[in-house]
């Protein structure tokens, strides 16, 4: 089975396309003059999906039907109109369980869509959510960049007012952070406003979730209720922002840990992805056929995964794949823009 | 009529047309009624912070920019301000 890599850039977006994951065709780049935040190939009916943003005309939602030949623009797509806040970014689409489509934005919020992307309704609830006097924007604004469905259950991560789960489809929505550290809060444990930078939860195992936050590496066993703090044995650092799961094995998780909070680069200057096979009590260092010396970033969008492989893309332009489990890794393409986003689809 | 001229960005996403024929008494007019007004103005119907329109030549600027009275031929320029170094 081949992939196709949508890779989002600060300079349009490009398809990385491959029959066998060793050679790869690069086309783009598309969508000019717009940064793609994330870019997504519905698995439904093959339909491309983009967050696209730009310094002047705003954050809206591109769809392409025809692999990326034409793109239609969101005709709705905003919040209310009376109100004071305005959506800065479009940040993440997700695929819903039955015909809809998921968006996440700035400022903390979600929309939902029925026709295919071409309107966009906001979710209320989150919108109006009892604790949102208590979230704040991270330093990439305040986005809802993790959205997932398993099990009956929605979940959206936003930065930096932590993880909710909603059980009704979005109508109410439970905080679910307990464990979770905010150590940049006077209470470093507080109900929300945790920096949350990516969130996934386990597809064939709902009840495992992980995330790599700002302040750590967790993993739930209990959709979200209670969390443990996973950094140390063998990471070099806590701080990071992509996360990458095995489809299969619930055990295994990469990441790609960054410097500090203050140095967003590869820690030690050492471009690595680092696995754990046991549920995250250890990491190995994966690194073959990776730069010794590099001070890049990966940002939170930027790792993806599926049945065959693992796949990166760097601020510095560079596409990264490795065979599932990652001992390998090969330069797909360089001197991309600088990455904003990488997903895998089957082509 | 007032002729609406668009940037690259902008005439793509208006079907690949960069030039528009309007009749509109005001720059406001002319610009809600584009295809592309929903990149020009945010939900709340404030012109976007970072876009400059010129009206004949001349850079509008202020409060009462989408105000601005256009003869029958004015030329109305959209234009992404230029930011940055």
């Amino acid at each position: 089975m081949g992939v196709v890599l949508p890779v989002g850039t600060r300079k349009g977006l490009f398809l990385l396309s491959s029959a066998d994951r060793s050679s790869w065709d690069v086309e783009g780049p598309l969508l000019q003059g717009w940064a793609v935040y994330h870019a997504i190939v519905d698995p439904r009916d093959g339909t491309l999906h983009a967050a696209t943003n730009n310094p002047f005309y705003g954050a809206t939602v591109h769809r392409s039907s025809d692999q990326g030949e034409t793109w239609e623009r969101a005709e709705e797509l905003g919040l209310p109109e009376d109100g004071e806040l305005k959506l800065n970014a479009t940040w993440h689409i997700e695929p819903g369980r039955d015909s809809e489509l998921w968006l996440g934005g700035d400022p903390g919020v979600l929309f939902r869509s029925d026709d295919g992307g071409r309107t966009w309704q906001l979710n209320e609830e989150l919108f109006a959510h009892p604790t949102r006097e208590r979230w704040q924007p991270g330093a990439g604004g305040m986005c809802t960049h993790s959205i997932q469905l398993a099990d009956g259950a929605l979940y959206v991560a936003i930065s930096a007012a932590g993880a909710f789960r909603s059980e009704d489809d979005g109508r109410s929505w439970t905080p679910i952070n307990q464990d979770v550290a905010a150590e940049f809060m006077p209470d470093p444990y507080p109900e929300v406003g945790q920096c949350v930078h990516k969130l996934l939860v386990h597809p064939q195992h709902p009840e495992r979730i992980w995330q790599q936050n700002h302040c750590g590496v967790y993993r739930s066993d209990n959709r979200g209720d209670t969390w443990e703090r996973l950094d140390g044995n063998g990471l070099p650092t806590s701080f990071g922002f992509p996360l990458a799961l095995d489809p299969e094995d619930p055990d295994v998780a990469y990441v790609i840990p960054e410097q500090s909070q203050e140095h967003h680069y590869t820690a030690d200057g050492r471009l690595g992805v680092y696995r754990t096979s046991d549920g995250g009590a250890s990491w190995e260092l994966t690194a073959g056929g990776l730069p010794d010396r590099a001070w890049v970033a990966v940002l939170r969008e930027g790792l993806a995964f599926d049945g065959d492989g693992i796949y990166f893309g760097t601020q510095s332009g560079s596409v990264w794949t490795a065979p599932r489990g990652g001992a390998k890794w090969t330069e797909a393409v360089r001197d991309l823009p600088p990455i904003l986003s990488v997903e895998a689809a089957a082509a | 009529v007032a002729v609406v001229l668009l940037p690259a960005v902008l005439a793509v996403e208006a079907g690949g047309r960069k030039r528009f024929e309007l009749d509109a008494a005001t720059v406001g007019e002319a610009l809600r009624q584009l295809p592309v007004r929903n990149l020009l103005f945010d939900e709340a119907g404030e012109l976007r912070r970072l876009i400059n329109v010129f009206v004949d030549g001349v850079d509008v600027r202020g409060g009462r920019l989408l105000e601005e009275p256009l003869r029958a031929e004015s030329e109305v320029r959209v234009v992404g301000a230029v930011a940055g170094g």
